[in-house]
């Protein structure tokens, strides 16, 4: 179904509540005099979102707001994990002490905001949305970056962060011009049509003289803009800065929230935009060019840079923020693949890597909260002073994003695997796997760290506190099961790898 | 010189700015200079969109686009203005070696 | 309708401010003169829109471009001026590379935009021109309302996070909460 404006609406009821959410919490600043009501809030109005996406799934699928947003399985898929990520952003907001007085109002109306960017980023189905949807969870985020007052790091990561979106988000920009004089239209559904009367380049697939290095061109300049949203090498420079210096809530939200949208909004434009669908599960490129070489390279040195870099980091934020890059490129091994299956193990990947990642990141923010330290120091000997749980917890997330069975993390990187070597990717596969080794290094130190580094004799006792445990507490248990009980996600993601394209 | 305009002399124009900005973009260390490359680059592919909207076949959709362009333009000059105020007050009312004790 | 040579007259003129703009923008040594610059080339392109019956779209650059972000931009050159220079960019590439990737994309550029297959209308389709301002009205309040509409949202939370983030702070701002 293709729905118009008015009657879109019913079937926009995540975003509208998010959407009353912002204007209601920069309202209720001004009048509530109990600041923390406004995170509760924030917190419930995430949950509710959540709940309405959910109640979405399985029913009716179509293009809204004349093809401007697509309902369907994907969208569906990604805007349950980016509520989550927004719910969770809230939650840890909720416990952090750098937090606790900075403008809460302000704070959470724009967690919300970003959230609400990212639901059109997955979402998007024509080049004017995803454009306008990418710039404002961009400009959020640089709000969000510089938030803490006072705190000179924060300002420079932020202001980092802008120049380097403005540099990608102008060259995709440009990218769009061109696909737009080619396709003479904004939309996915027509740029599809277009791109495959250009020649499917497939072993016969004659190719309309000239179209391929437009379309080459096009694309790579389209991939700087969504490179630069999942921190993909060569794009990546402002990951570790802006890491390290936005506030760890905003650092999380950031590692899971919009890496997830710019992956959904990456495979929105590449598969279903410009690609063929032969019938079987397999893609074909438009006119034939080869962009999945590209990509494949991109891949691997993505992983290779983030690994190696991430060995010399103190600092586990930034150290995170390398892994965090390394993991972009895990996922892109299952983009290259050109095929379902690939893009099925990247959807369970990146719902595993928001667990494990969140988990991290806020057994980090307990640590922080205790003695104001996010470097490896901070983790010393926690399990001998008191940390015992937190500690295991850690244990859990560095073993399962190093890939360790019987961790989520060892499944997920399982299927990435799998399709790249149903497609004899070797070369890719080998790079993937050394990847993987050298990441257990730097994984295990922090192990290390914790539990055979004694704590020094003055070092203060570890009190974990209750509200950042229980998440702590859900997302390890998380890790566990679908360790050994993965078939449910999967098959989610199986069932949500539904383009919907009119 | 051909005897009439048409699209590909608006396409030049957009790729020669489009090339200037990304030089800009490249070479340039102050942050204020880089976003000039950027808005060079934006302005470029505004060309583009509306000279493959009176052209082509795209019809208003192209002028629609670089309207929400210049908004989003406008509205990123604006935090980047309110972030280097930031710097600016903070680098001028406190000193600058208290603040990046912050690492801890 | 003007006769060609006059079109094309206008047409030279106005790259040549457009792109002599943008050269300016990236030679000038002086930010300041940049800045300047980048207006005179915000007004040739405004000066092509027109040219392209994009009357609409000129209107909001010279208003929006020029007196807005340009403004913004000449605010923030004059206080980074005070406080040195900000730098954001760990890794500048120098000169002549920079010089030989812009060219190395303009030559690629070139020759793919040469020999495109754009979508063209039919031959012998005579061009109509469309009211500009009218027709991006009704797109906007027609097919492009939800992005008009998150437009909207996007103006407030970014404009109300840039008065957070400027606000000029009451107290005495904190180190840290671990000092």
């Amino acid at each position: 179904m293709n729905l118009s404006n008015i009657q879109s609406l019913p079937f926009s009821l995540p975003e509208a509540l998010l959407a009353v959410g912002v204007v209601g919490l920069f309202l209720l600043e001004l009048v509530v005099k109990r600041k923390a009501v406004l995170g509760e809030l924030a917190l419930v109005i995430t949950a509710a979102v959540t709940c309405l996406v959910a109640m979405q799934s399985g029913g009716q699928q179509g293009l809204l707001f004349s093809g401007m947003v697509a309902l369907d399985g994907f969208s569906i898929f990604f805007k349950l994990l980016l509520g989550l990520a927004g719910f969770g952003a809230v939650w840890m907001s909720l416990g952090s002490n750098e937090m606790r007085d900075e403008h809460p109002g302000e704070y959470y109306a724009l967690l919300l905001s970003v959230t609400l960017g990212m639901f059109y980023m997955a979402s998007a189905t024509n080049m004017l949305m995803a454009y306008l949807a990418l710039e404002f969870v961009s400009q959020v985020s640089y709000v969000l970056t510089g938030f803490i007052r006072g705190s000179r790091r924060g300002a420079e990561a932020a202001l980092k962060y802008l120049v380097y979106g403005g540099v990608a988000s102008g060259a995709m920009l440009y990218g769009m011009s061109l696909v737009y004089g080619l396709a003479g239209s904004l939309d996915y559904a027509a740029i599809s049509q277009v791109m495959a009367g250009l020649g499917s380049g497939g072993v016969d697939g004659a190719v309309v003289a000239g179209a391929q290095p437009v379309i080459y061109l096009a694309l790579v300049l389209v991939l700087a803009g969504v490179g630069y949203k999942i921190a993909m090498v060569p794009f990546h420079m402002w990951s570790p800065d802006v890491y390290e210096g936005a506030p760890l809530p905003v650092t999380a939200l950031l590692s899971v929230g919009s890496k997830a949208a710019g992956f959904a909004m990456m495979i929105r434009f590449f598969y279903p935009a410009v690609s063929a669908y032969d019938g079987d599960g397999n893609w074909l490129t438009a006119a034939g060019v080869d962009w999945q070489s590209l990509l494949v390279v991109a891949s691997m040195v993505t992983m290779t840079l983030g690994n190696v870099a991430a060995l010399r980091q103190d600092n586990i934020k930034r150290l995170l923020a390398y892994s965090s890059i390394a993991h972009a490129g895990y996922m892109l091994m299952g983009f290259v693949v050109m095929a379902d299956d690939g893009l099925q193990a990247m959807m369970f990947y990146m719902v595993v890597y928001y667990i494990m990642n969140l988990g991290a990141f806020t057994v980090l923010l307990m640590v922080l909260n205790q003695s104001g330290r996010e470097d490896i120091e901070g983790f010393k000997g926690l399990a001998w002073r008191g940390g015992a749980l937190p500690a295991a917890a850690m244990l859990i997330f560095m073993l399962s994003l190093a890939g360790l069975p019987p961790f989520a993390g060892f499944i997920g990187k399982f299927y990435l695997f799998a399709a790249i070597i149903r497609q004899e990717m070797w070369v890719l596969a080998v790079v993937g796997g050394l990847n993987s080794v050298v990441s257990l290094y730097y994984y295990a130190r922090i192990v290390r760290s914790m539990y055979l580094d004694q704590p020094a004799e003055d070092a203060p006792g570890f009190v974990a506190d209750r509200h950042n445990g229980v998440l702590v507490g859900v997302l390890a248990v998380a890790t566990l099961v679908f360790g050994v009980w993965w078939r449910p996600v999967v098959a989610l993601a199986d069932r949500s790898l539904s383009f919907f394209t009119g | 010189m051909p005897e009439a305009l048409g699209l590909q002399h608006f396409l030049l124009v957009g790729a020669a700015l489009f090339c200037m900005g990304l030089y800009c973009v490249l070479t340039r260390r102050n942050a204020i200079g880089i976003l000039m490359g950027v808005e060079l680059v934006l302005n470029a592919a505004n060309v583009n969109y509306i000279a493959f909207s009176r052209y082509g076949v795209g019809g208003v959709d192209g002028q629609v686009f670089s309207i929400f362009v210049i908004m989003l333009a406008a509205a990123e000059a604006a935090i980047g203005l309110a972030i280097v105020l930031g710097i600016y007050r903070r680098s001028g009312s406190i000193d600058v070696s208290q603040m990046t004790s912050l690492r801890g | 309708m003007q006769g060609p040579d006059l079109s094309v007259a206008a047409f030279l003129l106005l790259s040549a401010l457009t792109l002599g703009g943008g050269g300016g923008v990236i030679f000038s040594g002086n930010i300041v003169y940049s800045a300047l610059s980048l207006m005179v080339s915000f007004l040739g392109v405004a000066g092509l829109y027109v040219m392209l019956e994009a009357d609409f779209v000129a209107g909001v650059q010279v208003l929006v471009y020029v007196g807005g972000v340009l403004v913004l931009t000449l605010f923030a050159v004059m206080l980074t001026h005070r406080i040195e220079d900000i730098k954001v960019s760990n890794r500048d590439v120098g000169k002549l590379p920079g010089l030989a990737a812009a060219l190395a994309m303009f030559a690629g550029l070139i020759a793919a935009l040469e020999v495109a297959p754009w979508k063209l209308p039919a031959e012998g389709v005579a061009h109509e021109a469309f009211a500009s301002t009218q027709s991006i009205g009704n797109a906007l309040l027609g097919r492009y309302v939800l992005p008009f509409e998150v437009a909207s949202i996007v103006l407030l939370s970014v404009l109300v996070g840039a008065v957070v983030l400027s606000r000029k702070e009451v107290a005495e701002p904190r180190v840290s909460d671990d000092a």
